[in-house]
C-alpha cells in the first residue's frame, strides 16, 4: 500500500514535471513560430506600427521607436497589465474634473436636475448648506419660476387675445433684453480685470439674471478667460449656475478625450471603450446622465481587461443599464406588485375569545387591482433588457434563442430594480416584483430563488458557446479587420471557453495568431470618428487644454460621446462612417486642427530644425514621416507637393515668399488625406 | 421658376466631363443617352419626434367620446369662430393653426391617415423612433433603415451623389445602411475650408488625393463627395430664393425645408429626404385651440405649406410623408397634458396623391374600442403606408428587403397614391 503510494507521487511528480517542460517548449515554440511568421509578413517597424495602431489611440511621435526599444511582445505585456504603468501625467490633467470622483448620489445633490429643484420647491427636498451649493439651487430656483412665470404670461395670454392683438407687451420686452446683454458684456469687461478671487466673489453675488446673461455674451476665449485663476469647484460652481446637468455631462466627455490622448495605459482605454459600446447606454435617457462617470468608472473599467462573466454581471446590476434598458421597471405578472398594487399583506391577529379562548383573526385579504388599475402604472413585464442581454451583450442575434426564452429570461430579472432613480440611487432586487414559480431559459430550468435566479441565467449566458464566439468576433473585429477570419474567430473562441471568459487571455490568443500579423490586416481599419479626431490630436503632439471643441467636432463627424441612442452601440466597421458629409467633416477638421482654428488646443506644425526653408519637397517628408510614419502613397505626396509648388496657389493661401512652406497647410492636408483614415 | 436638368447640364455639368468625377447619370444625359434619368421622383420623409397627439391635430369631432375624455385641451366642433376645428369631411377637422393645410387639402393633395403607427405596443419614445426608423417594430438589431434600403436597388451609380439627403448633422437612423446618404445641416457649409476665400485649391488639392487613391473604399466615396461638392457648386442652390407666396416660419423644421427647395429646385438628383421636428411630448400643459401644441402645428404645417408653394411643378413628382413614434393617450391627465398612447396620424401631401380624403378604418374612441383600455387603437401599420410610397412612388418592389417580416403586398395598400 505504502510503496504504492510513494509510486504514485513519483508518477504524478513527474508527469506535472513534464508537462511543465512542455509548456515551456510549448511557449518557446510559439514566439519562434510567432518571430518566423512575423518575419515573413510585416518588418519589425510595421509590426510595432501595427501593434500602436490596433492597441492604442494612434502613435505618438517617438512612440514607434519607444516599442522596438522596449521589444514589441513586452511591451503588449505590460499593456495588458495597466495597474503596473504608471499614469501620472494623466491624472493631473483629470485631476480639475472633480466629478468623476464623485458617486451618482452626490452629482445629482450637487449638481441638481429639474427633478429635484422641483422638490425644493414642494418642500420634498431641502436646500445645501454650503454657501456655493447654495448658489446653484436658488439659481435653478430661480430660473424654474421664471419659466413658470412665462408659461403663466402665454396661457394668460391665450385666454385673452385682444390683449395679445396689440402685443404691446413685446416690443418692451426686446428693448429690455437689449439691454440686459449690452450691460452684460460691460459686466463681463470689468470682472475679467479682476483678480480670481475677487472675480468670483462678484460673480456669485450677482443676482442670476445677471449672471445668465453675462454667461451666454461671452464667447470661447472669454470664458476661458472669466475662468482664468479659479479652482476647479469655482469654475464648476459658475457652470452649474447656468447648467448643473451640463458639469457632469461636461467633464465625462472631457475626461474621455483626455483619457485616450494621455493616458499611458492605452490599451486599457480602448477596452473600455470598447465596452462602453458593447454595453451601450445613452447619456440622454433621463437619470442615466449622472449614472454613467459612476458606469464607466466602477461597471465597465474594473473589469475591461477581466473575465466576461463579473463584466457581465456588473453591468446588468448597475444603475445605468436597468434604468436604460427599462429592466428597473419590469414587473412580474404574477407578483404581488402586479396583483395587489401599493397593498402588503396584513399580518393577522391574536386575540382572546370568548371562554378566555385565544382567537386568530386571518388578515383581511388584499384585493387583486382591477385591469383600469393595472394600466395606470407599470404592471408587468418589460423584456427589453432580457432581449438585449441575449441578443447584443451574449449570444448575438443568431445564438440560438426564442421569443419564449427572452420572456422566461425577463421573467427571471424581474425584482432586478434601481432604489430612486431619479435621486441616483443604487440597485436592490424587490422581491414584491420578482415572478414566483419556476422558467425555463434555453432549456435550463430556474428554480424559484429571488435574485440569485438571475446571478445563475447571466453565469449561463456568460458561459455559453455562442457568447464565446460573439465576443470574439467583435473583439477580432476591433482589432484585426472588418470581417475577421473565421479560423481566428474560432482560435479566441475557444481560448475564452478554455479561460472562463478570461478577456486577457483571448486577446493574447490574438495578439499570438498568425491573422493578426497578416499583410492584409496592415492599416486594414477605417477609423471611426473617435479613432480619427484622438489619433490626429495624438499624432500632432498638440496640447490640449480643453477638450470640448473636439468633444463638438465628434458631434459633427456623427459619433457624439456617449451619445449613442440604440442598445446596438456605434459600428465599428468602415461603411458606417464612410460617407460624404463624415468625409468633408474630417478634412475640415484636419485643416482646424493645424490652421490652430480649435480654441484651447495648441499645435505649431514644424519641421526639424535642420530643415533648410524653402524646402517643401523636404518639409512634407517631415510631416509625411511625423504624422503618418512615412506609410503615403506616391500620388497624395505628389498631389501635395504640387500644391505647395504651384506660386498660384501659393499666393492663394496668401504665404508670402519669405515665409516659405506653410507647414500648417501641409499637416492638415496630410490629416485630411485617405491614408490617414486607416490605421 | 424652376430651372430644368437639361438648362443645368448646359450650364455647369459639361464643364465637368473630361474630369474624372462625373456621376454616370449625368454623362448619360449630357451625352443625350435616352436612359430614363433617376431622380425624377422625390419622397421627402418627416418625423415629428417625441410622440404628437394626433387626437388633437387631426381632431374626430364627430365622437362625442372625444369631448368626454378632454374636457379642457379638446378642439371644439366646428363652427364660425377662429378657435374651432376646420371641418374635413364631416367628422374629421384639422387643429385650427393647421388652416395652412386647408388649401392642400381643397386641391386634393394632402391626404390623412388616422389610426396608423407602428404595432409594437412599446411607449418608449426612443424605442419607438427606433422602431420607425429602422421599419422593424420590435427588432432592436435591424442596422440600417427602411429609407434607405428602399434606395438599395439596382446600382448605387445610377443615382446622383444627392439621391438620399437628411437637413442634419447627423446621419438620421432611416437613412443608416449600405446606400451613400448625405447628411446636410447648412448648404453652405457643404464644402472644404469653409466660407475661406481660398478654399479652392485646398479642395482640389484633396479631391486628386481621394480621386488617385488605391483605398477602394475612400477612394469611391471621396469620389461621390467632390462630386456632390461640385455639383451642388456649380448649382449654386442659394440662388433659388423661395417662390411668391412661399412664406417660411422661422425655425430649424421650416429652415431645413427652404434648403431642400432649393436642392430640388437645383436638380440635384435628390430621389429620398428626411427632415425631422422635435418638442411633441405635451405630457403638461398642452393647450387647447391654442398653447403649446397650437403653435407647434402652426410651424410645421406652415413650413409645409410654404414647401409645397416653394415647388411649384416639381411638387407634380413629388411626395412628402410625415410620422411621430406613437400617439398619446386618449384622456387628458391631470396636468393638462396627454401621456404615451399608441396609434397616431400621419399627413401624405404630393401631387399623385389621392388627397382631400382620411384613409385608415376609424376604431372608435368609446372606452370598449380603446387600445388596452387608454390609446386610440392602431388599424393601419405604418409599413403599409411607406410601402405604397416606396412601390408605386419610387418603384422599389423589394418590400420583403424595405419592410422584412412584414406581409406588404400592393393588395393591401390604402390607395392614397393615384
Amino acid at each position: 500500500m505504502r510503496s504504492n503510494q510513494r509510486l504514485w507521487s513519483w508518477l504524478l511528480l513527474a508527469m506535472v514535471l513534464l508537462s511543465a517542460l512542455g509548456l515551456v517548449a510549448e511557449k518557446k515554440k510559439k514566439s519562434k513560430d510567432r518571430a518566423n511568421a512575423a518575419a515573413m509578413q510585416m518588418d519589425e517597424q510595421k509590426r510595432a506600427i501595427h501593434v500602436l495602431n490596433r492597441f492604442t489611440f494612434g502613435p505618438r511621435q517617438g512612440d514607434i521607436q519607444r516599442v522596438e526599444s522596449i521589444g514589441i511582445d513586452k511591451w503588449f505585456e505590460q499593456q495588458l497589465y495597466p495597474e503596473k504603468i504608471n499614469d501620472s501625467a494623466l491624472d493631473a490633467r483629470l485631476a480639475p474634473l472633480r466629478t468623476l470622483k464623485m458617486k451618482t448620489d452626490e452629482l445629482v445633490r450637487n449638481f441638481p436636475p429639474p427633478q429635484v429643484i422641483k422638490a425644493v420647491e414642494n418642500g420634498r427636498a431641502s436646500i445645501p448648506r454650503d454657501s456655493q451649493e447654495k448658489a446653484i439651487y436658488q439659481a435653478a430656483l430661480d430660473r424654474q419660476r421664471q419659466k413658470q412665470e412665462a408659461k403663466q404670461e402665454a396661457a394668460e395670454a391665450q385666454n385673452n387675445p385682444d390683449a395679445n392683438a396689440n402685443d404691446s407687451g413685446k416690443p418692451r420686452r426686446n428693448g429690455r433684453e437689449l439691454e440686459d446683454r449690452m450691460y452684460a458684456s460691460l459686466n463681463a469687461d470689468s470682472l475679467m480685470s479682476e483678480p480670481p478671487d475677487q472675480r468670483f466673489k462678484d460673480l456669485m453675488k450677482m443676482p442670476p439674471d445677471d449672471m445668465r446673461a453675462v454667461a451666454r455674451s461671452l464667447n470661447q476665449q472669454e470664458r476661458d478667460r472669466m475662468f482664468e485663476g479659479l479652482t476647479p469647484q469655482q469654475k464648476e460652481t459658475l457652470q452649474a449656475l447656468v447648467n448643473p446637468q451640463s458639469v457632469v455631462q461636461g467633464e465625462l466627455t472631457q475626461a474621455k478625450l483626455l483619457r485616450a490622448i494621455y493616458s499611458e495605459r492605452q490599451l486599457d482605454e480602448v477596452m473600455t471603450d470598447f465596452w462602453m459600446n458593447h454595453f451601450n447606454v445613452f447619456i440622454n435617457k433621463g437619470p442615466d446622465r449622472y449614472m454613467l462617470t459612476s458606469y464607466e468608472r466602477d461597471v465597465i473599467r474594473p473589469h475591461a481587461l477581466g473575465k466576461f462573466k463579473d463584466l457581465l454581471v456588473a453591468t446588468a446590476k448597475s444603475p445605468a443599464m436597468l434604468f436604460y434598458l427599462d429592466n428597473w421597471q419590469s414587473i412580474g405578472p404574477n407578483s404581488d406588485q402586479a396583483r395587489f398594487g401599493g397593498q402588503r399583506p396584513g399580518r393577522g391577529r391574536l386575540r382572546r375569545g370568548p371562554f378566555g379562548m385565544i382567537v386568530y383573526d386571518p388578515p383581511k385579504p388584499r384585493q387583486e387591482q382591477t385591469a383600469q388599475q393595472k394600466a395606470k402604472r407599470p404592471s408587468g413585464l418589460n423584456e427589453n433588457y432580457a432581449r438585449e442581454v441575449m441578443e447584443l451583450h451574449t449570444l448575438g442575434v443568431d445564438g440560438g434563442y426564442t421569443q419564449k426564452d427572452v420572456t422566461e429570461l425577463a421573467k427571471v430579472l424581474t425584482g432586478w430594480s434601481i432604489e430612486k432613480p431619479q435621486q441616483g440611487g443604487e440597485f436592490k432586487f424587490d422581491e414584491r416584483r420578482h415572478e414566483p414559480g419556476k422558467k425555463k431559459v434555453l432549456g435550463k430550468e430556474f428554480k424559484e430563488g429571488g435574485e440569485g435566479e438571475g446571478v445563475k441565467a447571466l453565469d449561463m449566458l456568460a458561459h455559453h458557446p455562442a457568447t464565446a464566439h460573439f465576443i470574439s468576433k467583435k473583439l477580432a473585429m476591433r482589432f484585426v479587420s472588418d470581417d475577421p477570419p473565421e479560423s481566428l474567430v474560432q482560435r479566441m473562441a475557444k481560448t475564452f471557453r478554455d479561460k472562463d471568459g478570461d478577456i486577457r487571455e483571448v486577446l493574447r490568443t490574438m495578439y499570438d495568431s498568425p491573422e493578426f500579423w497578416a499583410p492584409e490586416a496592415y492599416r486594414a481599419k477605417v477609423k471611426t470618428p473617435l479613432e480619427f479626431v484622438v489619433s490626429a490630436v495624438r499624432a500632432s503632439g498638440a496640447d490640449v487644454a480643453n477638450p470640448q471643441p473636439l468633444v463638438n467636432q465628434l458631434q459633427k463627424l456623427g459619433m457624439p460621446l456617449y451619445g449613442m441612442q440604440p442598445p446596438t452601440g456605434y459600428s465599428m466597421r468602415a461603411d458606417a462612417w464612410v460617407n460624404s458629409a463624415a468625409l468633408l467633416n474630417r478634412m475640415n477638421f484636419g485643416l482646424a486642427l493645424a490652421g490652430g482654428k480649435l480654441p484651447g488646443i495648441q499645435w505649431n506644425p514644424t519641421v526639424d530644425q535642420n530643415q533648410p526653408p524653402g524646402d517643401a519637397a523636404g518639409a512634407l517628408a517631415n510631416f509625411e514621416t511625423a504624422l503618418l510614419d512615412g506609410d503615403v502613397s506616391k500620388q497624395t505626396h505628389a498631389t501635395i507637393l504640387n500644391q505647395l509648388n504651384d506660386p498660384q496657389a501659393a499666393m492663394r493661401n496668401n504665404v508670402p515668399a519669405a515665409q516659405g512652406t506653410n507647414f500648417r497647410l501641409i499637416a492638415g492636408l496630410l490629416l485630411g488625406s485617405p491614408e490617414f483614415q486607416r490605421r | 421658376m424652376a430651372i430644368t436638368r437639361r438648362a443645368f447640364l448646359k450650364g455647369g455639368a459639361v464643364a465637368l466631363v473630361g474630369t474624372a468625377a462625373v456621376p454616370s447619370f449625368l454623362t448619360r444625359a449630357v451625352y443625350g443617352s435616352t436612359a430614363p434619368i433617376t431622380g425624377k421622383k422625390r419622397l421627402v420623409v418627416l418625423f415629428q419626434r417625441g410622440a404628437a397627439d394626433g387626437l388633437n391635430i387631426v381632431v374626430p369631432h364627430g365622437e362625442q367620446a372625444y369631448y368626454g375624455m378632454r374636457p379642457t385641451i379638446a378642439i371644439p366642433r366646428p363652427s364660425s369662430s377662429q378657435l374651432s376645428a376646420i371641418d374635413l369631411d364631416g367628422f374629421f377637422g384639422l387643429h385650427p393653426s393647421m388652416e395652412a393645410f386647408k388649401p392642400l387639402w381643397d386641391q386634393g393633395h394632402l391626404a390623412i391617415i388616422h389610426a396608423a403607427g407602428s404595432p409594437d405596443d412599446t411607449r418608449s419614445h426612443f424605442d419607438a423612433q427606433d422602431f420607425m426608423e429602422s421599419g422593424t417594430p420590435g427588432l432592436k438589431s435591424t442596422e440600417d433603415g427602411w429609407l434607405n434600403r428602399a434606395m438599395q436597388a439596382g446600382d448605387p451609380k445610377q443615382h446622383s451623389p444627392f439621391g438620399a439627403v437628411a437637413l442634419s448633422t447627423a446621419l438620421p437612423r432611416s437613412l443608416a445602411g449600405k446606400f451613400p446618404a448625405v447628411a446636410i445641416s447648412n448648404i453652405n457649409d457643404f464644402g472644404v475650408g469653409g466660407r475661406n476665400p481660398n478654399a479652392a485649391p485646398i479642395s482640389n488639392t484633396f479631391e486628386a488625393m481621394y480621386a488617385q487613391s488605391v483605398d477602394s473604399v475612400l477612394h469611391g466615396t471621396g469620389q461621390e463627395t467632390f462630386e456632390a461638392v461640385k455639383m451642388l457648386k456649380s448649382a449654386d442652390p442659394a440662388r433659388y430664393t423661395p417662390a411668391p407666396g412661399a412664406n417660411y416660419p422661422r425655425g430649424r423644421f421650416g429652415d431645413s425645408l427652404r434648403q431642400l427647395a432649393q436642392l430640388l429646385k437645383a436638380d440635384l438628383g435628390v430621389e429620398v429626404a428626411f427632415a425631422d421636428i422635435g418638442g411633441w411630448d405635451h405630457h403638461v400643459n398642452e393647450g387647447n385651440t391654442q398653447g403649446q401644441l397650437a403653435n407647434l402645428l402652426r410651424e410645421f404645417s406652415q413650413s409645409i405649406a410654404a414647401f409645397w408653394n416653394d415647388l411649384g411643378d416639381l411638387g407634380e413628382n413629388t411626395v412628402l410623408v410625415s410620422m411621430s413614434e406613437f400617439g398619446r393617450t386618449a384622456r387628458q391627465n391631470g396636468t393638462g397634458g396627454t401621456d404615451h398612447g399608441h396609434a397616431n396620424v400621419m399627413f401624405v401631401v404630393g401631387g399623385p396623391v389621392r388627397g382631400g380624403k382620411v384613409y385608415g378604418r376609424w376604431p372608435g374612441l368609446e372606452q370598449s374600442q380603446l387600445y388596452q383600455g387608454r390609446d386610440l387603437a392602431l388599424t393601419t401599420d405604418f409599413r403599409q403606408v411607406l410601402g405604397e410610397m416606396v412601390y408605386h412612388h419610387l418603384g422599389n418592389r423589394d418590400l420583403a428587403t424595405v419592410f422584412p417580416g412584414f406581409q406588404n403586398s400592393p393588395n393591401r395598400f390604402l390607395r392614397i397614391l393615384g
